[in-house]
């Protein structure tokens, strides 16, 4: 396969001597088959052990290496460096994220934010396991499928100017997940996520731009989730305003 | 650990973040529209010349250009707002969710349809 040569401008912050940012070049050789991950690695192994970025799976599972690429939030396993199409691959942190060094940012605050939706089943009170497993039909799972695909990759938050501009916002991914969890046939705990979802920096914050959908590697589509919690959580609350004693609290 | 700053001019960095701006300031701009109909109202009321006087003074160049920059805005703000429509469908009268495509297409077709007939009914024709 022929190679040829590109150059990475990676941006680099190292906590302990930089006061700031920089951009650092490196010029490397690649073939077609190179994804841009590849090419960090090549990096790391051959030419500047000290650049630091997260990666694990190398097939799209993981969600450990997004990243900036040439201004678009890609993993950066999935995005070959033949289809940058560009002499100067730029790679940056994803951003509305901290960064602790080069490539590694904060998911702290996230990883918070989805303890709080409960992304798990809940149930008021669990069968006996001699009662067997909770059965459901194809049309059952079809209801939450497409939401129970996010790996985490935080890509959705990196393109959310919501998020960027205030970061109490509880986000697309952990929105998507409660959301995943409330169509489940087999969960109980709606009310427990709505009283987190709908506040004001829950999903009423959303104003829809649906770039979060948009930059999604798995097509779980958030924006779309989070359009639905509205709907579900307005239902909830006239239920409340109307129907008080039969409404849940 | 080095916290992150939006940077300026942020939204100019993706065209549907710039879409997104113009059609959240279309919503301001289409309250200013609703504004300006609602006077034209006030001035209905007050009688003959000052109705005139407010079809005169909509008239001048100065005027023309505003109301065409409030009327740009407000064709933005809707037809943004039909397209985001079918990307969320919480209400499905399908089993299968229309494509966004079509939910827009259809918006508009009514939109065309009930403008139509406003105007029907208040000029007596079109």
């Amino acid at each position: 396969m022929a190679e040829r040569e590109v150059v990475f401008r990676v941006k680099r912050y190292r906590p302990e001597r930089d006061a700031a940012p920089t951009y650092q070049d490196y010029r490397i050789p690649y073939t077609d088959d190179m994804v841009v991950l590849d090419g960090l690695n090549y990096i790391k192994d051959k030419m500047d052990s000290t650049l630091t970025f997260r990666w694990s799976c190398r097939m799209g599972i993981c969600g450990s290496c997004g990243a900036s690429v040439n201004g678009k939030l890609r993993l950066t396993c999935g995005t070959f460096i033949k289809d940058v199409r560009s002499k100067t691959v730029v790679v940056d942190p994803m951003p509305n994220f901290p960064i602790l060094k080069d490539l590694v940012v904060d998911f702290d605050d996230f990883l918070q934010k989805l303890l709080e939706v409960k992304p798990f089943i809940l149930r008021d009170e669990e069968r006996p396991l001699s009662e067997g497993e909770y059965l459901q039909t194809p049309e059952e799972i079809e209801a939450y499928r497409q939401q129970s695909m996010c790996i985490n990759c935080m890509l959705c938050y990196s393109a959310c100017p919501v998020f960027g501009a205030s970061e109490h916002f509880i986000g697309p991914a952990a929105s998507a997940l409660a959301y995943r969890y409330i169509r489940d046939s087999r969960d109980e705990g709606a009310d427990a996520r709505l009283d987190v979802l709908s506040t004001k920096t829950g999903i009423w914050e959303c104003t829809f731009v649906g770039e979060c959908s948009v930059v999604c590697p798995k097509d779980v589509d958030p924006a779309a989730a989070i359009q639905n919690l509205k709907v579900i959580a307005s239902i909830r609350h006239m239920r409340q305003l109307l129907l008080p004693k039969s409404a849940p609290r | 650990m080095y916290p992150w700053k939006r940077p300026v001019g942020w939204w100019l960095r993706n065209p549907r973040y710039l879409l997104f701006q113009l059609r959240e300031v279309g919503g301001f701009v289409s309250g200013l529209f609703a504004l300006l109909l609602l006077y034209m109202l006030v001035q209905y009321h007050a009688g003959p010349e000052a109705y005139a006087g407010f079809f005169a003074m909509l008239a001048s160049p100065l005027m023309l250009v505003v109301v065409a920059v409030l009327f740009g805005f407000v064709l933005v703000h809707a037809f943004t707002w039909f397209f985001l429509l079918g990307k969320a469908q919480p209400v499905r009268f399908t089993k299968k969710p229309l494509r966004p495509g079509t939910v827009f297409a259809i918006n508009v077709v009514l939109w065309v349809l009930v403008s139509g007939a406003v105007l029907f009914i208040v000029f007596g024709g079109l």
